[in-house]
This record gives structure tokens, C-alpha cells and sequence, in this order.
């Protein structure tokens, strides 16, 4: 393109009519016409990078892609490539979808523009800490030797241990800890409970399965008792419409939650939207929004929420004919005639069970934030419509965070904000629902032969037999072996770094000395590896076919291509998973597990993976979307986004149309049917008694409990934005961003005599960890803030020099299976003990330890 | 860096720079960077995109976003002020390059740096107000933000404005910038631009091509 073209192309972007573009020039012209020597001498400028050989992205391959981890979103990554190698990636200009153009920005079809962990994928793709062989452990488990094997060799091993677990242990032997890491797409999934590797677990017939998600399984059980469904979401073009919008513990600056939520919640600002956040951190979100910040103190939120629906009622504020007409059990009127003598919410906030009135000034003395603040939060919510309350998932990670989110849940719905555009009635958030599955899903996709809660599989390993299947969170089972303890002797890791972010890590390293197999299968080394009897290199989302659906909100597809050939050895989880198959049982469960393809699959597997989809976009997206795109228009496209008539809303049928609810009663559920019927908790996964209506509960640890004489902070973890969870960790350009400290209040840091930058200690009962630290204002007092995921680095004596927040949590999780990752209590000081400032300083040298042929 | 330099194509660079820094060039068209200080997240994608664009490693960044915060808790503020290269009307770096290596294009305004006859000393990144040629230790050059050219004559925007996933950075002929008059979704409907905000360089010393919407803590009288 000449340079003349191309400013032309840009002064129309630029919105510069023709007109004024040849005026400019006719401008330069003259210029040149009075300076010509000047100008030939100038010329040369025009060269664009001295620094050349400098491929431009018009001289490279332009292929769409996007990018695939465990976070709230998705996004379109174009791989600029030169042969096998991707130089750079670019994002969504709106030129790749069907009648795009360079800029085209709709609000029906926004970008799909990537955020900066997806921006610095290459450096995840090329890292040094890419396995790119199969390795076995030649040192004990969690000191790193490894030594390279063949695939033949690593295969076998597994094969043959498997089946020899299974025989002498039984069908519970082996565990599946495997979540979409960076395997989430159509066909190569990992997913907790029913990804590739449950079902190929659950065929071989040997697998417990962990039930409880965690990230949001408070807030899954809270959506599932209150709505009957975990897609209680809007499309994230919903939130432009809000007039008041609560962020409760929510930081869409960090977490991107849906494709272009955080650019929709601005357009809300420009709109005159007032936002709040409540929340122990001045955030991101709060500046950007220009939020009124409540702080509060950790774990605390349902009293709070108590008090402001102890307003509501009291000030008759409620919205009475929603009430009446969707909910059960919020006040004495919508309680079933089943319920008879059974409580319900409105008396119970008004103390009529327990003689204590939830007022606002006592939900302050728990919560910290002040009455006349509380009331000011009620009264705004109340009256202002559509309000918008969004009820994050992280005050959800804590002791009965499921009690959180139940009330946020009854605030929703006395405020008349649920199926109401610019209302929200999230919870779990889920909105559009994308056709989720190419990869066979048969009877087999799901079996598994016993069920625990997620992070009790390190005590249940260390005290078999002698755990009672409450402790554990046992899902009951129909048939004789319910109640059976399940006798864990192997994990399987799939995309997934669990050990490093399940709670309380050091009982985790107990445990695992344990096993008798440990497989890991991952595209680089991660701590969980370190643990590993065998590493399986895993081919990226560059390097196999698949298709990428958004993971929260937005309404798209974004085709992923083979980009290169896959690295080193590296093998799809899809292949690995066949190959087992045929091993371990020949053609028949070969062909059971992937009947698509033949033994030759673990060798040649485009044609396969392209013939599954090929078939879900036939037979589900066409059929099922509407959709006239072909499979092969939208692969030369990369990219297919639907156009809604207006925005998703959940539950807008069952209000504007009175559609029945998926609960029990077809209501908006404040009295769960399901828990109101449960006599013995015992038998059910939760294990312990769960109120049927939102109450607050006092949690095992907090600002409030007296163990805060011995350890004064209260620790919360919440998610970064360098990483998604552990993945990126390995990251320089990501690491450059930020450090891994802990934050703290200046007044606090002022009393311990610690200033920013210093080393601290941060310890309680479970563990330590060593920090820098960051001394501010933007954080709530007796609050310390680490965030989760990073890469544990321990010394000697078991204190790690990284900083993960997970050496102190505790492995208790709350009764409907919530993770207590935000209930901890801790002490911190001033240290001389070692920080290793950064993996990636350690990267070169243990890249060394892995890769060479011991 | 080669190790051999042309030596007449540093003379002609010299003279070059010497006659620039008498008679500073004068562009058709300035272009410009706008940045809205409030509504940026400050997520750093358009940072990871320029390392990506321009192949650098940790070290240096064309592209930094300053965090601000201030306040007293719980009262508190905070806000981004996000620069790479200002490509200023009279570059501060430009004179001091003892090779000519810098140079301000005449169509667009951008200041760029031949890296063929860069020899690496540093003096442009201790003149420049707003410290954006950066040094890259992995070849012993000074580097810093061309606005992605290749990009801008292929009719594109350069990939931190791409990256924006708030849209919050744009590009745009300067004088359009701060008079408000360029259609960009960086500037809100109730917004101003200024040309100068609180934790930059004083604008007189190098008259920079970048207006932004200020915080209101971060205005300048």
C-alpha cells in the first residue's frame, strides 16, 4: 500500500473529510515547493523501522484465534505469523467478523479486544518453562528432578499403574483435579466435572470426582436454591442501563468479567449511573467508575446486607406486588402452606424468631461500615430504579459465603431488580448460553463412583479410613456404596494447577507423599508439577483445533486454528486421553472414548478433531443459534458474533411473561424448598445444616472473633490481574507490571514500623510466606490483601519465599462447599527471612533442571 | 547495533540534526495520543501490546501507565496517566543525539530514531522530559515509541489505541485533540481535555502531542 493510500485510510478514520486531507497536503505541498532541498533531504525519513529486517503484519500471516484460560471471559487474538513461528499477536479490529472493517466498534457488535494476560501469550507459548518432553520423576516427590522419557515409555507407566490402582484399591482410587486451565474450548476441554479427563476416567472405572467449583460454588449453591439455575446473568450490554449500580466485592478491572463489561459499565457512567463498591480495597474499578467506596470488613457482608433489607422492610421501601407475585417465603404472605411454623425472611430480619432485630446499627457493630452508611445504601437501592446489585463471587469465597449470596439474592428481589433491564439479579452470572460441547457426550460423560468437596482430598488421603463422609462433603449415591470413603491413591492433573491453589497447601504436601500415582499433563511446569510422578507435555490452543466460546458473557464464537505445529512432543489432552484408552482396553474402550478416530490418532488427528467440529456446528450451532453462517465461511472469517434484538436479561420471560422459575415452586426462592426438606444433613454433601432462608452466620475466623488477640489481620486473596490464577505466572512482561506484595493500610504499616518496599512475614497457624509489601490508603484497616495464584517457592522449612496466600488458608470449606479462601486470620512483620522476588529469575535455571536428559 | 557505522550516512545524519535543531521541522500534521485519566482501568493491555509489537523484553517499555493515588483513608482517590513518546513540537531528545539518529517526520510529526546509526549513549533518554526513549540492554540501543508507523501507513492505528480495551487511548491530529473537535469514544460527552496534568513534566519544555481528560485531582490550574 503506498504511504498516500494509506494516510488517506487514516484521515478517514480519523474522521477527517477528503476535504480537509487535500487541503493538508495542498498545505505540505507548498511547503515542499518552498523548501525543496529540505524535503529531499527528509525523504529519507519516510524509511519506517531503521531497525529492519522488521516484518510488518501485511507481509505476515494473518490468522484468528483467541485466547483460552480460566478466566471470566474470552477473547480474539490474531496470531501474526511468519512460517512456524508467531511473531506477534494483535486483537479484534473489528475487520475479521462477517461485513467488518478496520474499526467497526458496535454496540451490537463490539471488538473483542484482548486484555493483557491474553496480550502476552507468546511469552507463555515460548517460555522456558514449556515441557516439551514426557518426563519422569527420578527425585522425591516436590524436588524437581526429572528426567526424559519417550512417550512409549510414559504411556505404559501409566497405563499399567492405573490399572493396577484400580485393581487393589477399587473404582475410588483415582482423583480428577482438573479445571479449564488453559483447555477451555469445544473439543480439548478440561473441566472439573465433565471434561475429557472425567470421562476418561469415569469409562476406565476408577475416578472420585471433586463437586465443589472453587471460585463461586457459594455462589452457584446460592443461584441454584434462590433461581433454580446458575444463569442468573445478563449479557454484559445490560449493564449501560443501569441507574445505580452496587459493585459488591467486584473489581471488573481486574477480573474482565464478559467480553466488554467494564466498557458498558462506562457507558452507564456517561449515562449518569451512580456507582458504590463494598469492598475491604479501594479499587481499580471504584477510580475508574468514580464510585462512593464503602469498606468493609471481610466476611461480614450478609450482616450488612441483613441491615440494609432491615431498612427496606422498616421503611415499607420493599417493592410488595413483586414480592407477592415471585417470591416464596420472603415474608408471612409468600410462605407456602407447606411451610406452616417454618420462619421466614421478613420476620427474621425483623427478629421476630430470635428477639434480634437486624437493624442497621447492629449489622454495623459486625460489619464496620457505619448505620447512617448503611441506611444511605438502602435507601439509594430502594429508590432508585433500574438498580443494578452485583453480587461478585469473592465475598462468596468464605465461611457460609453461600449465606451472602442468598441475601444479595433477597435484596434483588424485594428491590423488584430481577428481570429488569438495568436490574441484576447475579450471583454466578451466567448469561447467554453457547453450545458448549463437540467432543462426544454420551452416558459416559459424567461417572464417577464417588464425590467429595474440592479441597478435602488431603485430608481425606491422610486420615483414611477414618473420615466421616461429612468432613468430606460426600455426594450420596443411589446405590450401596453411598457413604463409602473414598481411598485416594492417584491424581490426575489436567491443564490444571491445583495443588498450588487448593487451601492450605503444607497439609496438601502432606498428603501427596501418599500417593502411589501422580499424573500431571500441562503445557509448562507448574508447582502441581514439581509433585508430578509423570510429566505429559500438552499441545497449546496454538497448536490444535478448536473453537473458543465466551466463558461468562457475550454472545460469539472465535475459531482456533492449529496457528504452528505443536512444540517439542507435545500432544493434545484428546490424544493423550485415546492413546490411554487403547491401551488400557484396547478397540473397545479406544473407540468408546473417541469413536471418531483410530489408533493412528495419537500420530495424525486433524482430520478427526476437524470432522467433531465440523459436526457440532452443523448439527447444534446452526440447527440449534439459528445460525446461516457455514463451517466454512466462519473458519475463513475466524469469528462469528450474534446480534441480539436487545440485551439478555435473565428471568425477563418469568417477570414479563410469568414463566414459571426453575425451582420447586416456580418462585423466586428466599425459602429454599430443597433445604426447608432436609432432614439429615449428614447424608447430604453439605454435611452440615444450612439455614433454608438467608442469615447471618458467624464465621470460624474474622475481625470479630477473639483469636484476632493472637493473629490481629484478617487476609483476603483475591484474583489478580497479571495472571489468571497461577497461569502467566512464568510471565516477565506481566511480571513487570506488578509485584507480588501484600497491601496494607498506612496506619497499620505506621504501627508495625513497615514502609513500602520492606520484607514482611505473614503467618498464622497453617503456614508462612514471605512479601513485600505496599503501604496504602486504599485499603481497610486490620486488612491484608495477597492476591492468589502465585508459583510457591518453598525453602527448607517449608516457608515460602514466593508469597502464596494458600500456605495460610484453611482447608475447611463451608457447609454448601464455598471455598473459605477469604477467611483467614494472620500476623504480619518485619523480616530478615528470605523473598525470592520472582519466578522468573529461577525460570532459567530450573528450565535447566527439566529439560536436561539426567 | 552494527558494529561498524556508515560514516557518511552519519555525517549526513548530523548535519541533519543540526540543521533540525535550527530550523525544527514543522509537520503538515502532528498527530497526537489522547488518554482519558479517570476512566482507564489501568489494565496495562496497551503496555503487553507494545512489548509484543516491538519485541522487547522485560526492561524497557515504550509505554507506561503511572498509577496516582492519594487521599487519606477512607476518603481516597486514584486515576492512570498512560505516555509513551509525546513526539513533541521541539523533541528535547532530538538535539542531544550526537549521531542524528532521531529525526521528526514531516507528514505525521512522529519522532523517530534510526537505530542503524543509534551507538546507544543515553543522552536523549536524560533529556527527555517525560522519559520515553528507554534503553534495551539486549542490544545496547535506545529505543522508544514510533506510534507504530508500519502500522499508520497501512491506514491503521498503532496497537497500544488497538488494545484500549476501555477505549480510552486514541490517536488524532494534536489541534483536533485539544480543541475537542475529534470524534473519538477516548472523550466523553462531558469531558475536557487539557494539555497539561499533575505528574507530568511542565508542557513548556518540549510542547508534547498529547492532550487528556484530567482527573479532577489531577488538574492544573
Amino acid at each position: 500500500m503506498s504511504i498516500e493510500k494509506s494516510l488517506d485510510d487514516l484521515y478517514e478514520r480519523l474522521n477527517l473529510s477528503r476535504r480537509s486531507f487535500l487541503k493538508s497536503t495542498a498545505a505540505g505541498g507548498a511547503a515542499v515547493a518552498a523548501g525543496g532541498l529540505v524535503e529531499l533531504q527528509t525523504a529519507k525519513e519516510a524509511k519506517a523501522f531503521a531497525y529492519e529486517p522488521y516484518p510488518k503484519d501485511d507481509e505476515l500471516e494473518t490468522v484468528v484465534t483467541s485466547c483460552a484460560h480460566n478466566c471470566g471471559s474470552r477473547h480474539m487474538l490474531v496470531a501474526h505469523k511468519w512460517k512456524d513461528v508467531i511473531v506477534r499477536l494483535s486483537t479484534d479490529d473489528g475487520r475479521y467478523q462477517k461485513d467488518g472493517h478496520f474499526g467497526k466498534d458496535s454496540n451490537e457488535e463490539p471488538q473483542l479486544r484482548a486484555c493483557l494476560r491474553g496480550r502476552s501469550y507468546r511469552q507463555r507459548l515460548y517460555s522456558a518453562e514449556r515441557l516439551l518432553y514426557p518426563m519422569v520423576r527420578v527425585g522425591e516427590r516436590g524436588e524437581g528432578k526429572f528426567k526424559r522419557i519417550s512417550w512409549e515409555q510414559a504411556l505404559d507407566f501409566v497405563a499399567k499403574k492405573m490399572v493396577q490402582i484400580k485393581d487393589v484399591y477399587g473404582p475410588t482410587a483415582l482423583v480428577d483435579q482438573s479445571y479449564a486451565g488453559a483447555s477451555y474450548g469445544v473439543l480439548h476441554k478440561s473441566d472439573q466435572i465433565e471434561g475429557l479427563l472425567g470421562r476418561f476416567l469415569g469409562m476406565f472405572g476408577c475416578r472420585t470426582s471433586s463437586w465443589s467449583v472453587p471460585s463461586y460454588q457459594g455462589t452457584t449453591f446460592s443461584s441454584r436454591m434462590t433461581f433454580g439455575t446458575i444463569e442468573d446473568g445478563n449479557e454484559d450490554d445490560a449493564f449501560a442501563h443501569s441507574k445505580l449500580m452496587i459493585m459488591w466485592g467486584w473489581n471488573p478491572a481486574y477480573t474482565f468479567h464478559g467480553g466488554n463489561t467494564f466498557m458498558y459499565m462506562r457507558m452507564a457512567k456517561q449515562r449518569g449511573c451512580k456507582f458504590v463498591l463494598v469492598d475491604p480495597q479501594y479499587t481499580d474499578s471504584a477510580a475508574a467508575y468514580d464510585a462512593w467506596w464503602i469498606p468493609i470488613r471481610p466476611n461480614t457482608d450478609a450482616a450488612m446486607m441483613a441491615g440494609m433489607a432491615h431498612y427496606i422492610f422498616n421503611n415499607n421501601l420493599q417493592d410488595q406486588d413483586f414480592i407477592n407475585k415471585f417470591c416464596q417465603g420472603m415474608d408471612g404472605g409468600t410462605m407456602p402452606a407447606w411451610a406452616k411454623g417454618k420462619e421466614n425472611f421478613k420476620d427474621y430480619i425483623l427478629g421476630t424468631y430470635d428477639g434480634v432485630p437486624k437493624t442497621p446499627e447492629w449489622a454495623a457493630d459486625i460489619c464496620g461500615v457505619p448505620a447512617k452508611d448503611i441506611i444511605k445504601l438502602a435507601d439509594m437501592f430502594a429508590r432508585t430504579k433500574p438498580a443494578a446489585l452485583k453480587a461478585s463471587w469473592a465475598p462468596g469465597r468464605n465461611a457460609y459465603g453461600e449465606q451472602y449470596n442468598r441475601m444479595a439474592a433477597a435484596l434483588q428481589a424485594m428491590t423488584g431488580n430481577i428481570g429488569v433491564l438495568g436490574g441484576c439479579a447475579e450471583g454466578v452470572g451466567k448469561a447467554w448460553h453457547a453450545e458448549a460441547v463437540a467432543y462426544p457426550y454420551d452416558q459416559y460423560s459424567n461417572i464417577w463412583f464417588q464425590s467429595i468437596k474440592s479441597d478435602r482430598w488431603a485430608h481425606c488421603v491422610l486420615n483414611y479410613p477414618n473420615v466421616k463422609r461429612e468432613e468430606i462433603g460426600l455426594w450420596p449415591r443411589e446405590d450401596n456404596t453411598d457413604g463409602q470413603i473414598p481411598n485416594i491413591k492417584g491424581i490426575f492433573w489436567q491443564g490444571s494447577d491445583w495443588f498450588n491453589q487448593l487451601t492450605n497447601i503444607n497439609k496438601e504436601i502432606e498428603a501427596i507423599k501418599k500417593l502411589e500415582l501422580v499424573v500431571c499433563m500441562d503445557s509448562t511446569i507448574t508447582p502441581s508439577g514439581l509433585y508430578a510422578d509423570i510429566l505429559l507435555p500438552i499441545a497449546t490452543h496454538f497448536e490444535r483445533h478448536d473453537v473458543a466460546l465466551p466463558w461468562y458473557k457475550g454472545h460469539y464464537y472465535i475459531h482456533r486454528p492449529k496457528v504452528i505445529e505443536p512444540m517439542g512432543e507435545s500432544k493434545t489432552d484428546l490424544q493423550v486421553f485415546t492413546e490411554l484408552a487403547y491401551r488400557i482396553g484396547g478397540d473397545v474402550f479406544g473407540q468408546a472414548f473417541n469413536p471418531k478416530a483410530n489408533r493412528d490418532y495419537f500420530h495424525v488427528n486433524d482430520n478427526v478433531d476437524e470432522a467433531y467440529l465440523k459436526e457440532w456446528w452443523e448439527t447444534k450451532v446452526m440447527p440449534h443459534q439459528h445460525v446461516d453462517m457455514t463451517w466454512d465461511e466462519f473458519k475463513k472469517h475466524g469469528v462469528y458474533k450474534f446480534k441480539l434484538d436487545q440485551p439478555h436479561v435473565a428471568f425477563r420471560d418469568q417477570i414479563e411473561n410469568g414463566a414459571s422459575f426453575q425451582t420447586p415452586s416456580g418462585k423466586i426462592e428466599i425459602l429454599a424448598t430443597q433445604l426447608a426438606q432436609i432432614t439429615d444433613w449428614k447424608r447430604t454433601m453439605y454435611g452440615y445444616e444450612i439455614p433454608y432462608i438467608p442469615k447471618w452466620i458467624e464465621p470460624w475466623e474474622s475481625l470479630n472473633s477473639p483469636k484476632t488477640s493472637k493473629f490481629p489481620f484478617h487476609l483476603i486473596s483475591p484474583h489478580p490481574r497479571w495472571r489468571t490464577h497461577s497461569i502467566f505466572n512464568n510471565c516477565s512482561w506481566l511480571r513487570e507490571t506488578y509485584e507480588q506484595e501484600v497491601t496494607m493500610n498506612a496506619a497499620d504499616a505506621r504501627k508495625l514500623g513497615i514502609k513500602t518496599g520492606d520484607t514482611v512475614e505473614i503467618w498464622n497457624d497453617r503456614g508462612k510466606v514471605v512479601v513485600p509489601v505496599y503501604v496504602t490508603e486504599r485499603c481497610m484497616p486490620g486488612v491484608a490483601v495477597l492476591h492468589e495464584g502465585v508459583w510457591i517457592d518453598l525453602d527448607e522449612n517449608g516457608v515460602d519465599r514466593a508469597g502464596n496466600p494458600d500456605m495460610l488458608t484453611l482447608d475447611e470449606p463451608s457447609p454448601a462447599g464455598a471455598f473459605a479462601y477469604n477467611t483467614v486470620l494472620c500476623d504480619i512483620r518485619k523480616t530478615d527471612l528470605e523473598h525470592r522476588p520472582g519466578w522468573d529469575q529461577l525460570a532459567t535455571s530450573r528450565a535447566h533442571v527439566f529439560r536436561r536428559d539426567l | 547495533m552494527s558494529d561498524t557505522k556508515d560514516k557518511a550516512k552519519i555525517k549526513a545524519a548530523v548535519k541533519r540534526r543540526k540543521r533540525l535543531t535550527y530550523t525544527p521541522v514543522k509537520p503538515d500534521m502532528q498527530l497526537g495520543f489522547v488518554h482519558n485519566n479517570v476512566d482507564c482501568i489501568g489494565c496495562r493491555a496497551c503496555e503487553i501490546a507494545c512489548k509484543d509489537k516491538n519485541g522487547l523484553a522485560a526492561g524497557p517499555r515504550f509505554r507506561r501507565v503511572q498509577y496516582i493515588e492519594g487521599g487519606t483513608y477512607p476518603d481516597v482517590f486514584a486515576y492512570k496517566v498512560n505516555m509513551s513518546c509525546n513526539h513533541c513540537e521541539s523533541p528535547a531528545c532530538l538535539p542531544t543525539c550526537p549521531t542524528g539518529a532521531i529525526f521528526k517526520r514531516k507528514a505525521d510529526g512522529i519522532v523517530d530514531i534510526d537505530s542503524t546509526l543509534c551507538i546507544g549513549c543515553r543522552r536523549c533518554e536524560a533529556a527527555c522530559p517525560f522519559g520515553a526513549p528507554q534503553f534495551d540492554p539486549s542490544d545496547n540501543l535506545v529505543k522508544k515509541c514510533n506510534m507504530c508507523v508500519d502500522e499508520i501507513e497501512a491506514g491503521r492505528k498503532p496497537y497500544c489505541v488497538m488494545a484500549c480495551m476501555m477505549r480510552v487511548l486514541d490517536i488524532g491530529p494534536v489541534e483536533e485533540i485539544w480543541s475537542g473537535e475529534l470524534e473519538t469514544v477516548a472523550i466523553g460527552p462531558n469531558d475536557q481535555v487539557s494539555r497539561q496534568v499533575k505528574n507530568m513534566s511542565n508542557i513548556e519544555l518540549t510542547k508534547p502531542s498529547i492532550g487528556f481528560v484530567a482527573h479532577s485531582k489531577g488538574k492544573v490550574k
